[in-house]
């Protein structure tokens, strides 16, 4: 096709989508739920952010008041004027008190576009030695109706409604030009009409895409800073979205060759984006709950359970004995805290801390090996949807896939480990009960604060260019059915 | 007459092949959401009925302890599977359904089964509910959206108007040749789900539930009904089948997908939820510097150390003829309690707040407003899930106090003990409890009804 032909088209494209006002509505409604998804997610993120700045500000807080207490405590003679069990210099007291820290993932700014597994998974843990989170919440304190209704993010919008607002903008290439009686004209020109309706589509999917990236790239660095732009996250990230709007695009071409009305035309079209948008993943998701039934972390409280109490059957009963019942730790049947009860407390919570872990580690690793073999197994049949395909990219791109934060929380159980074996000695130095330094409390274990948006385990490169290839095959025969078309 | 042209319209209906394809796929999917749905109800009620009898069991049968090392052992309760979770499992994958009764520490229900799930989850849980919700609509849309403008297009509306039949029996005759359809497909939600009840559950325990799953299907009923009668209008309205089409398709995404979850975005941002560091520093806060004039901790403690002393009429702790330090533990959890009590009503306060508002938007929408009717009924809301939550604090209360009371005279309990303390039930609200939650979804309902009716009846005047 000449240079001056495919500009006459681009004008009458342009006149054409002006004129019946498709361009200006359609392309308000892009801007508008753009907008909303940007400021949707980047709010997030800014949420976040801030989260981890209160988070940094609350651990000086704690180290400071954590320090000048024990130094307190050392000057006056070993003396601590309040609770006991508020005294620093117990490092039982400690652990609970000042000692847990924060580990936290810090949000990739891609995340303002993708929420992904965000919503349910916690960002932050308060590392106790008993658990990774006490006190208050398992995760991050949402309200679960919220979450049930679903996040509204540029994912969200990407992968469910454009493919339909392209849907709109394609579906009647050919069949309005059959309708509106044009297409005899078309016939008897010398131009080909398959060729014709290519370079249309193409035209009509270039002003798509390249409004899209208009809008949605300096918004964004407007709204997280640009730094993302050097990643190689967010190229990927550009390829794989302008590819799901190929595919939409080609397939609207395929529909169109087939001659049917515009009505059936976009009939076809929204039946297709319902199958693969929301049939083929509820047909998956049954498949796959059925292949690798994913273990109730209720089974596993129930192992855990049954294991402390086999512990008590055994040689549990002379830990009560010893320690939690003897007269000198004796806490109810007294009433004066003494520091063997500080100590019989630490040693009762990390020996029973130890059978907990030892009897969760098992059921634990089975219920992660079950998830696992379901993430894998997704990404083997991610290929026959689309809108899965794009969801489980955009989500690894941005940092929010269940990988990365399963990731982070196998960080946090190794920090937490290392935050015991921290505690423990100190907690059961019988000797003089009252060990814990200054040095002490500046040797507590911090955990690194990172990012985690690797994508390597996804391959992304290769299942985008197979649907690349998908895309290419569906444009080639809609394009020779048109070639060859006889109506 | 009427029956003439509900016939024809049958019969039409009948010859297009992308109906008996469309009826073909719709089939199968309300056979898949049954089976979903069935094994999703089947699996879970066993497994949470028997959780809920191993954890007691471990409790009573931990032996011989220290009491208060048994009671931080302590058990779970479970909330059991809902009744009709076959037809909507609603927000239980969000919310958890395991609360630990431990003392000391207020309860919290965990365990969302959301948290270990796929990326799938996000595209929603195939079943009735589901199907009524989202699928069902586009289906009747698809259905009506043409149900008066192919008249216009092909030329017969003339021919239709001519003939000895009024332009309320034509109106009539198109929606209940739709009607009939729909109703098909209604049929089979609503038999479906309760033969697989009456098969799994039995006639003896069927019957209680009758009443509800009547109401359900009452308002599935009303549901189908104004989306045909909103089909229909539109479709004589714009007398453009593509337009039509549309309309409707656009009304149903924006109403399914879009009003909830941006309004569920604005909650979020107009009633910002507490975040879990914040929390933990005001409740820290306030139990260890109180609340108002109720002093610090040391404060306190000296207090009521003061007032026993003064009470028993000795000048040492030591010299009380009581154990001071179990009731400075009973005090300190009393006043925490109070602390936590707080905390916890204001962030159920608050998600009220962001719930209402997106609630409300079921004005723009109702496909929401079906929903809510749907969870409220099947007991899979929010409200059944706090009353669940309050009845397990209230229980791991009343096991603290239990435990606590017999620490002051033994300090080793045995299974004798442990089997006094009591197991925990639940059973969701009946039916009067879940229309008066659901009273707000049911107005909306009814409100989109008549606006649906009064939009046929203009669009009568203007087309017909």
């Amino acid at each position: 096709m000449s240079a001056s032909l495919f500009r006459v088209l681009w004008r009458h494209e342009l006149t054409c989508l002006y004129r019946n006002r498709v361009l200006v509505v359609l392309f308000s409604l892009v801007l508008v739920v753009l907008l909303a998804a940007l400021w949707a997610g980047s709010s997030q993120w800014h949420t976040q952010q801030r989260t981890l700045g209160r988070i940094r500000a609350h651990r000086q807080e704690m180290q400071d008041s954590l320090v000048q207490r024990i130094r307190r405590v050392e000057a006056h003679g070993m003396h601590y004027p309040g609770f006991i069990w508020d005294d620093p210099t117990f490092a039982y007291n400690t652990a609970r008190n000042e000692g847990p820290q924060y580990a936290a993932k810090v949000p990739f700014a891609l995340q303002a576009l993708v929420a992904g597994q965000s919503v349910v998974q916690p960002f932050y843990y308060k590392v106790y030695i008993t658990k990774k989170q006490q006190l208050v919440h398992e995760s991050e304190i949402d309200n679960s109706y919220l979450q049930f209704v679903g996040t509204f993010d540029f994912a969200f919008v990407v992968v469910y409604l454009l493919p339909l607002l392209l849907i709109v903008f394609t579906y009647n290439v050919v069949s309005s030009e059959r309708e509106q009686g044009t297409w005899v004209l078309l016939k008897t020109s010398n131009q080909s009409i398959a060729q014709l309706t290519l370079a249309r589509l193409g035209i009509r999917y270039g002003l798509f895409t390249l409004f899209f990236w208009a809008i949605v790239a300096p918004i964004l660095a407007g709204l997280v800073g640009p730094a993302f732009l050097a990643t190689s996250n967010w190229w990927w990230l550009v390829v794989a979205v302008s590819l799901y709007f190929a595919f939409w695009v080609a397939l609207a071409l395929l529909v169109n060759s087939f001659s049917l009305s515009s009505n059936l035309n976009a009939l076809t079209l929204i039946f297709l984006w319902l199958v693969l948008g929301l049939l083929v993943p509820a047909l998956l998701q049954f498949g796959l709950d059925r292949a690798y039934p994913i273990p109730s972390r209720i089974a596993i409280t129930t192992a855990e359970r049954d294991a402390i109490n086999r512990y008590f059957e055994r040689d549990g009963q002379t830990l009560t004995q010893e320690v939690f019942s003897s007269p000198r730790t004796l806490i109810r049947q007294a009433s004066v805290v003494t520091p063997g009860m500080v100590y019989g407390y630490g040693v009762i919570v990390y020996k029973s801390q130890e059978i907990k872990d030892a009897a969760t580690q098992q059921a634990e690793r089975q219920l992660y090996r079950q998830i696992e073999q379901q993430q894998v197994a997704l990404r083997g049949w991610q290929l026959t949807s689309p809108a899965l395909l794009l969801q489980e990219t955009l989500s690894a791109l941005a940092g929010t896939h269940w990988q990365q934060f399963n990731r982070f929380s196998r960080d946090v159980d190794a920090f937490r480990y290392r935050t015991q074996r921290f505690f423990y000695p100190k907690m059961a130095q019988e000797s003089t009960y009252r060990t814990f330094t200054v040095a002490d409390a500046e040797a507590i274990p911090q955990f690194q604060p990172r990012v985690y948006a690797d994508y390597h385990w996804l391959p992304i490169g290769p299942s985008w260019l197979l649907y690349a290839g998908i895309t290419a095959v569906v444009l080639g025969v809609g394009y020779r059915r048109l070639l060859h078309a006889t109506w | 007459m009427l029956r003439l042209l509900i016939s024809k319209e049958l019969r039409e209906l009948r010859r297009t092949t992308n109906a008996a394809w469309l009826l073909a796929g719709l089939t199968l999917l309300v056979g898949l959401a049954l089976y979903n749905g069935y094994a999703y109800y089947t699996t879970r009620s066993a497994f949470l009925r028997q959780s809920q009898q191993t954890t007691y069991a471990q409790f009573i049968a931990q032996g011989d302890k220290n009491p208060h090392l048994g009671a931080h052992f302590g058990f779970y309760a479970y909330k059991p599977t809902a009744d009709l979770a076959l037809l909507d499992n609603g927000v239980e994958d969000y919310t958890g359904n395991s609360f630990y009764l431990e003392p000391h520490k207020r309860g919290e229900v965990k365990f969302r089964e959301v948290s270990d799930a796929t990326a799938l989850r996000s595209f929603g849980f195939l079943n009735v509910g589901y199907f009524a919700q989202l699928l069902l609509p586009l289906f009747i849309f698809l259905l009506t959206h043409n149900l008066f403008s192919k008249e216009w297009e092909n030329g017969t509306i003339k021919l239709v108007l001519s003939a000895r039949v009024s332009t309320g029996q034509l109106l009539a005759g198109k929606l209940l040749a739709a009607g009939v359809v729909v109703g098909a497909v209604v049929l089979l939600l609503a038999l479906g789900p309760l033969g697989l009840l009456a098969w799994h559950l039995g006639p003896s325990e069927l019957t209680p539930l009758l009443p509800t799953y009547t109401c359900y299907v009452a308002g599935l009923l009303l549901y189908a009904a104004l989306l045909t009668v909103l089909g229909g209008a539109v479709s004589l309205l714009t007398r453009n089948s593509a337009l039509s089409l549309v309309m409707l398709a656009g009304f149903w995404l924006l109403g399914v997908f879009l009003v909830p979850r941006l309004t569920g975005e604005l909650a979020r941002r107009t009633h910002p939820t507490t975040t879990a560091v914040e929390f933990d520093d005001h409740t820290f806060h306030d139990m260890q510097y109180g609340v108002g004039h109720e002093g610090t901790k040391d404060e306190r403690r000296t207090a009521l150390a003061d007032s026993m002393m003064a009470y028993y009429g000795v000048k040492r702790l030591e010299d009380l003829p009581v154990y001071f330090i179990p009731i400075t533990i009973e005090a300190a959890e009393e006043s925490d309690g109070r602390v936590m009590d707080r905390a916890y009503a204001a962030i159920e306060r608050n998600e009220a707040r962001q719930n209402r508002l997106v609630q409300l938007s079921a004005l723009l929408s109702p496909f929401l407003a079906f929903r809510e009717l749907s969870l409220h009924l099947t007991a899979t809301d929010l409200d059944t899930h706090r009353d669940f939550a309050a009845q397990a604090e209230a229980h791991r209360r009343r096991v603290g106090r239990i435990v606590d009371a017999f620490y002051q005279k033994n300090t080793v309990a045995g299974n004798a003990f442990w089997r006094t303390v009591p197991q925990f039930a639940y059973a969701a609200p009946g039916l009067g409890w879940r229309l008066r939650h659901a009273a707000g979804p049911v107005l909306l309902l009814l409100g989109w009804s008549v606006g649906a009716v009064s939009l046929l009846m203009l669009a009568k005047k203007i087309s017909l």
